[in-house]
């Protein structure tokens, strides 16, 4: 099969699994699309929003339109790591003999649902670390490899932080994107009704298998980006420091930390998934543009005056993207500005 | 392999529109700053003769010719031109990753079909303008120096000044002596240096009153309250000015009359300075022996000092009217009874300036919870008594004196009392001279680093359980003293 094929057979493949999608959830199309380009830049998604807007239900949707093992971990103040990664058991075979047999647990599975993901304690919210980055799940000392490929959808609730443990940024840092799942609009809202109080139930078909996200992942990783994209990405990670020369007023005032150099890969990574997905063989600065808020927005940790005076982060990295432009243009001449 | 000249073709084209531009902007910015120089053979055209119109205008026109080829020859990358076509013809930085891949070993094969791509795009474009025209601020400005150059072309020429110029200074009288004194004169006579003014120390000015302690009652110029200025003491060395202009210090030490007397101690306290009078007084008498003038004398010293809330004064009206009936040994004792209460206020007020530490005071108020006030206690004791910790007197020296303190061996001493933990021993403290060693402090200071050590040893060492208590308790019994 020729490039060309490949790149089309990838559109289609893209666009095939959203149209899917979108047979069951309503709205959120730049969810759904940022949730794809995550699955095919091979990196993980955080879902945030309040109760009650699909979250959980366009996650398993999305499985549905996957040819892959889905498994569903609710997580709860008393789960503990083993029961996410597995135990080892004491077994007594038809000879009477006993021997250890590792017990595999749901994160052995391609698409594992994380539900409610900060109201587990941080040691069991640490278990997903290894697989997340690593692709592999330790115990008692032995390696086991996660099927491939691994893909974390993890949700939370915003709003109810009674009994929760907000992620630390270590595990934060893991998800390549963040996605703030809003309220419907009213259309969008008379189409939930309609969908979802009828006796039929929508099926959605299987449009893609595993072996196919893998090679696609591997085509997108070819889309070559220009230099001054890339410089673009680093200067949009920069402008995420306070301690940056050039860092915009919003950032020195109240962030404490900024993005880590996983956030420039995320940017970059996510820009090639867009730009393929739209039938185009080159990262542009507007594919970096689109990317930057699901890339960063969990990436900076405000500090107590950010906190306290309840900064909107999303505006933050718009601050952040009008200074990597103003930097990367200054010191040229105007003629070529 | 697709063909990249149409991409270079391209990025070719919208660099010479670049360059063009470029050679506007700077020839409209060469062209006035020409005008503005074509100006002087105009302002000189009597000098310059008929030609000057000329050279005016090919002084303008040469600054515009300048101006446009620089702007031509600025250097313009590639990859910048690219850029600017992306963005003009929307071609979402296609053209110039297709660039900069093209010539890249490791090229993938997204970018053949990238550069596919690109080309196919360029071919349908139209001939749009990429670069936009720029103007110079010097532009508003073009007007004034073109219409200069006109009038003064059209006008007469300007008659330069001539002659000498009128002299305007007056300062004939002030000529230097050697002028009309002649070399000769000046050079006999002997030169001396410029001699500056005096100035006084800068320490006159200083105002001490503002600090407290020894230097509250000092006046303005007192030497000795600035040497006992610890501000000064702290600032911090500049070598350089040093050599150059002189220290402070320097300065003062240059006026011998002034300075205080360093043989003095000054950490010396009232009731030190009382007890070595009352020890010059004595001087080995009997009671019936000693001056009763000299006597009086430190009495009416003694009162004066008890005056500013010394509780003396009882003690001293007892001595004064022994003084008067002549029994010189009452007079005596009531004086050694009023210099132990000035002693005692003395150790309590360095209690309360923290010297001595929140132990030594709780200590001290044990001590008087066991047997009257602590100032009654020390009365008990002198300066130089006791060899063993405890009361009672010795003649024995106590080591070398210290000329510093401009002691005798008698100085020194220790009180003590009985240690109330369950093992025989003295409680013992420092009298005389020693109180004012400041490593007295130390040694009182290492208790509390022998009971972090004690706790961080029980930490970090597997110490049995019953061990544990044995040692703090030993500890602890070191605090209570």
């Amino acid at each position: 099969m020729g490039n060309a094929e490949r790149v089309q057979e990838f559109v289609e493949a893209f666009g095939g699994l959203k149209a899917e999608v979108g047979k069951v959830i309503v709205g959120y199309d730049e969810v759904v699309t940022d949730v794809l380009v995550s699955l095919f830049a091979g990196g993980h998604v955080l879902l945030e929003g309040v109760p009650g807007l699909g979250k959980t239900l366009l996650i398993k949707t999305l499985a549905a339109g996957l040819e892959l093992s889905f498994s569903r971990v609710q997580f709860t103040p008393d789960l503990m790591p083993a029961d996410i990664i597995g135990t080892t058991i004491l077994l007594e075979d038809p000879e009477g003999r006993r021997h250890f047999q590792f017990q595999k647990g749901p994160i052995f599975a391609h698409i594992l649902l994380a539900d409610e993901v900060n109201r587990a304690t941080p040691k069991t919210q640490s278990a997903l670390l290894e697989g997340m980055q690593e692709g592999n799940a330790t115990v008692s000392g032995i390696t086991h490899p996660l099927p491939s490929p691994f893909f974390v959808l993890a949700t939370q609730n915003p709003i109810e932080m009674e009994g929760t443990y907000p992620l630390p940024e270590a595990q934060l840092d893991r998800f390549l994107f963040k996605l703030r799942v809003t309220y419907p609009a009213l259309e969008e809202l008379n189409e939930i009704i309609d969908r979802t109080t009828r006796s039929r139930e929508t099926e959605v078909r299987r449009v893609m298998t595993g072996p196919e996200v893998l090679r696609f992942r591997e085509l997108v990783r070819e889309v070559p980006i220009a230099e001054h994209v890339r410089e673009f990405a680093s200067l949009i990670v920069m402008a995420t420091h306070p301690q940056w020369e050039h860092a915009p007023d919003a950032t020195r005032r109240f962030v404490r930390y900024g993005s880590s150099p996983r956030g420039a890969q995320a940017l970059v990574l996510g820009g090639k998934v867009r730009a393929l997905a739209q039938g185009r063989y080159n990262v542009s600065v507007e594919d970096l543009r689109a990317v930057a808020r699901p890339a960063l927005r969990h990436r900076l940790i405000l500090n107590f005056e950010g906190e306290a005076e309840g900064v909107d982060v999303d505006g933050m990295i718009g601050d952040v993207l009008e200074q990597a432009e103003a930097t990367s243009r200054k010191g040229k001449e105007a003629f070529v500005r | 392999m697709p063909n990249s000249g149409v991409l270079e073709r391209l990025v070719a084209q919208v660099g010479w529109e670049i360059r063009r531009r470029r050679a506007e902007f700077y020839g409209l910015r060469g062209l006035f700053y020409g005008a503005v120089l074509g100006l002087v053979p105009l302002l000189l055209k009597n000098a310059v003769g008929p030609a000057a119109p000329l050279i005016a205008l090919g002084v303008a026109l040469l600054g515009a010719a300048a101006g446009a080829l620089r702007g031509i020859s600025l250097p313009l990358p590639a990859a910048d031109a690219a850029r600017l076509a992306d963005r003009a013809f929307g071609l979402q930085d296609r053209l110039a990753t297709a660039l900069e891949w093209a010539a890249r070993p490791d090229r993938t094969p997204l970018v053949d079909l990238l550069l596919a791509d690109v080309t196919a795009r360029l071919e349908g474009l139209d001939g749009r303008v990429v670069v936009r025209r720029l103007w110079p601020r010097e532009l508003k400005l073009l007007p004034v120096p073109a219409v200069l150059l006109v009038v003064l072309a059209l006008a007469p020429s300007i008659p330069l000044p001539t002659g000498r110029l009128p002299v305007f200074s007056s300062s004939e009288e002030s000529e230097t002596p050697e002028e009309r004194a002649g070399k000769i004169l000046t050079d006999e006579r002997p030169k001396t240096a410029k001699r500056e003014p005096l100035q006084r120390a800068e320490i006159m000015e200083r105002n001490l009153s503002g600090r407290g302690g020894a230097t509250a009652g000092s006046q303005p110029g007192d030497l000795a309250a600035l040497f006992k200025d610890t501000a000064l003491a702290a600032q911090r060395p500049d070598f350089q000015s040093f050599l150059k202009k002189g220290d402070e210090r320097l300065r003062m030490l240059e006026q011998v009359d002034r300075l205080p007397d360093l043989k003095r101690d000054f950490t010396q306290s009232q009731h030190k300075m009382i007890f070595q009078k009352r020890r010059a007084l004595s001087g080995g008498l009997r009671p019936d022996q000693i001056s009763p003038q000299k006597l009086r004398e430190l009495l009416e010293e003694m009162e004066r000092m008890g005056r500013k809330g010394g509780n003396w004064g009882g003690d001293i009206g007892e001595g004064m009217e022994a003084l008067e009936s002549g029994q010189t040994d009452r007079a005596m004792e009531a004086m050694e009874r009023a210099l132990s209460k000035m002693r005692a206020m003395e150790e309590r007020g360095r209690d309360g300036r923290g010297l001595r530490g929140g132990r030594e005071a709780g200590r001290r108020g044990r001590g008087a919870d066991r047997g009257g006030s602590g100032a009654d206690m020390d009365a008990d004791f002198g300066e130089g008594e006791g060899l063993m910790p405890g009361k009672g007197r010795s003649p024995n020296p106590k080591g070398d004196a210290t000329d510093r303190l401009r002691a005798n061996p008698f100085d020194a001493g220790v009180e003590g009392e009985a240690r109330s933990g369950r093992k025989e021993g003295y409680d013992t403290n420092l009298l005389g001279k020693g109180t004012s060693v400041p490593s007295r402090l130390h040694y009182m200071g290492v208790f509390g680093q022998y009971r972090k050590m004690m706790e961080e040893a029980m930490a970090r060492e597997q110490v049995p359980r019953d061990y544990q208590s044995q040692v703090k308790e030993y500890f602890e019994s070191l605090e209570a003293r």
